[in-house]
């Protein structure tokens, strides 16, 4: 014990004294900053300029209560369209839209409507981005409320304010949770992607530090003067931990910096004021899974990549072993749609309780919508068993990979190393 | 007490066996020579009586005690591939060993001062390993080695790439721990070496002991088979039926003697073909004969 006490303390030592761990200290928060403060500067800014839109009414109804619902307005007092009315009866359709098209590719006009003679027809809306969302669901809007006030009127409805009738607030989403009810803005989304992310990104890191860690002392020929001492059980053990150790110290340094940010409070609200994220609270429960399956994924993922540092007597050796531990991972961010959209469905359920992709997908599951607590329980002890399975075939391709130089060994090789005594 | 005892140790790695029932007793306070060819099973020896690796039969003791985690301790080992932490401050490495080996840390920082005076390195406590040139990386794990002051110590080549006067310096040191009650174990191919270093030996040779014992009576047992002979003139002499084999050199030739033949029909056969006689000595067979005559039969 003692010695791994040593080792940890050296491989600690030695990791944080570093430049790279200074400098990965101070930049990672500091792109953190960079990039809630870029999506907050994106999220508020708003257009300054009116949409320049036309309207081609065949039909004659439409254009003028299409033109008068179209009267939002910018944050800046600007209206948010500048809608000009076209005469349809200026020469044959095709030469009113070619002369419209060519206004739009020079930059005259933003888009123009087209309504058919005959409502039961498409109404055509044609723009240079039809990827403005804002936009479209206005004049979709719009163009609705139009319709249903021409065809009221054709039943001989009379109806004198429309506008008010037709008008609504849309939908307010909140989310419903064991802790009580939210307001939805969008946050949950934020704090799962950010979630995952966080995840992937901690256990790559780490687990690829705890590998180049266990190839050290191969690579540099230490590990011959080591083993006279330590038993190369003791080396892994100790060397996992200390990674561990410079990994908890990084993440609190890097909690306290956004805790303190918090409580500059006024600097994040000016930041974030009218993003989907101000306001944005954490369940204190989700904190705590978060840890408990970011600390049992560590020990997995460090002790796989450790294995795979221990079988090769180099880096570049190592680089090409490493993939069946980075593969899992890539997975589990690459499959996290699924679980998002459907956190309850079957293959959800299934996928979160395997050990490999639960500390990343369990995590997500528990931030979108607390599965039952049995699913959540039976992750983390199938997670913590793997991990000590892991750890014993880790330290027994350690024991023999140790004393390897040369080739990497085959699959075939590693599975005789593990046999050996 | 022995050092270590070895008895019938055998171990194999699948269809070879690197280490076949070998049996050894080393003398408390002895300096053996471990010899034998590349490949002959000395590491494999080495690495069961650290504990590294498990015989596959046979019983191994160190200092009394059955190998294990806590006979680790009493051993301190130089191996030949060389190498410790470039990116570490020298008396933090030498520090973190010589912990490891169960010395307090304050201790071993006094004690690695004192080591890295004695090997004039004592402006570098501070640098990185990686700036120190070779030989000093050398001296430096041999410190590692000898730090703890194990009674046990294992040498793999301990001089190789030290220039005399720190190969001097070592050799003391040897000397030094010996006096002090240490028993030494010295793996080499520097058979001039064990031969000034040694008082016993083990050859392995295929994983066998073919030759062990203390190094005197071993020479003394292939008796005074060897003429040293210094002359000018006609060599003809030297194909005389008593020779076995001759080994030319400038001045004159080492000639060893078949069995029971007598050294004075050659001296006489030398004088009658005419040669200028300088020198004429009987010697016991150098260790490096005995070496070669040994691992070239098997």
């Amino acid at each position: 014990m003692r010695k791994v006490l040593l080792v940890v303390q050296r491989e600690y030592l030695t990791r944080v004294k570093t430049k790279g761990f200074v400098i990965s200290t101070i930049i990672v928060p500091l792109i953190g900053v960079a990039f809630a403060l870029m999506t907050g500067y994106l999220a508020t800014r708003q257009p300054t300029q009116s949409f320049r839109l036309a309207i081609i009414d065949h039909s004659g109804a439409m254009a003028a209560p299409t033109q008068n619902s179209l009267d939002t307005k910018l944050p800046n007092g600007q209206p948010e369209f500048s809608v000009a009315q076209t005469p349809a009866a200026g020469g044959s359709p095709n030469d009113v839209e070619e002369s419209l098209r060519a206004r739009v590719n020079a930059g005259g006009l933003d888009g123009y409507l087209v309504i058919p003679a005959d409502l039961s027809q498409q109404i055509e809306l044609h723009m240079r981005n039809p990827d403005n969302m804002r936009i479209i669901q206005t004049v979709s809007g719009a163009v609705s409320q139009a319709l249903i006030a021409e065809r009221l009127q054709a039943r001989g409805v009379r109806v004198t304010d429309l506008h008010d009738v037709l008008h609504t607030e849309g939908l307010k989403l909140i989310k419903v949770g064991k802790t009580g009810e939210a307001v939805e803005r969008g946050q949950t989304l934020g704090i799962s992607i950010a979630l995952v992310m966080l995840l992937y990104v901690a256990l790559l890191m780490y687990g690829i530090m705890t590998m180049r860690s266990v190839l050290e002392e191969k690579t540099t020929r230490t590990m011959e003067s080591l083993i006279s001492t330590v038993r190369p059980f003791q080396l892994l053990i100790g060397k996992v931990l200390g990674v561990a150790a410079v990994a908890f110290t990084q993440f609190a340094i890097w909690m306290a910096t956004i805790g303190l940010l918090f409580t500059y409070g006024a600097f994040m609200s000016a930041m974030t004021a009218g993003s989907p994220f101000s306001g944005t609270h954490i369940p204190i429960s989700l904190l705590i899974y978060a840890l408990i399956f970011f600390i049992g994924g560590y020990f997995l993922y460090s002790s796989f990549y450790a294995a795979i540092g221990a079988a090769c007597s180099n880096e570049q050796d190592a680089q090409q072993l490493q993939w069946p531990a980075t593969l899992p991972l890539v997975f589990s961010v690459v499959i996290f749609s699924v679980v998002l959209t459907d956190p309850a469905s079957r293959a959800s359920i299934v996928l979160s309780e395997i050990p490999l992709f639960s500390p990343i997908l369990m995590t997500l599951r528990i931030s979108v919508q607390t599965p039952p607590f049995w699913q959540i329980a039976l992750s983390i002890a199938l997670l913590f068993l793997s991990v000590v399975v892991v750890v014993y075939l880790s330290a027994r391709v350690y024991r023999i990979g140790v004393l390897m130089y040369g080739k990497r060994p085959n699959l075939p090789e590693l599975l005789r190393w593990l046999r050996y005594t | 007490m022995d050092a270590i005892t070895l008895e019938g140790v055998t171990k194999a790695y699948d269809s070879i066996t690197a280490v076949d029932a070998i049996s050894l007793r080393v003398r408390q306070g002895a300096v053996l020579g471990l010899l034998g060819p590349n490949g002959a099973g000395k590491t494999t020896t080495i690495r069961m009586v650290m504990n590294i690796l498990m015989p596959d039969s046979g019983s191994i003791r160190v200092l009394d005690q059955p190998v294990g985690e806590r006979t680790r301790d009493l051993i301190g080992y130089l191996p030949e591939e060389r190498g410790l932490y470039p990116r570490m401050k020298v008396t933090d490495v030498i520090v973190f060993l010589a912990a490891l080996h169960g010395l307090s840390q304050a201790e071993a920082r006094k004690r690695a001062a004192v080591w890295l005076d004695r090997f004039e390195l004592g402006a570098w406590g501070d640098k990185k390993l990686i700036d120190l040139s070779k030989g000093m990386q050398q001296k430096v794990q041999f410190i590692c080695a000898v730090i703890h002051r194990p009674p046990l110590v294992i040498l793999d080549e301990p001089f190789s790439g030290l220039d005399p006067v720190n190969a001097t310096a070592v050799k003391d040191i040897m000397l030094e721990l010996r006096d002090r009650g240490s028993t030494i174990i010295l793996c080499t191919h520097r058979m001039e070496q064990v031969e000034q270093m040694c008082d016993s030996i083990c050859l392995i040779n295929h994983g066998r002991s073919v030759l062990d014992g203390e190094l005197r009576a071993i020479k003394q047992s292939y008796g005074k088979n060897t003429i040293h002979i210094e002359f000018t003139g006609p060599e003809i002499f030297l194909c005389h039926p008593a020779v076995a084999s001759v080994n030319r050199f400038g001045t004159g030739a080492e000639a060893k003697l078949k069995p029971g033949a007598d050294p004075q029909a050659v001296l006489k056969a030398a004088v009658d073909a005419g040669a200028q006689i300088s020198r004429f000595e009987l010697l016991e067979p150098s260790l490096s004969d005995i070496f070669i005559e040994r691992t070239a039969n098997a």
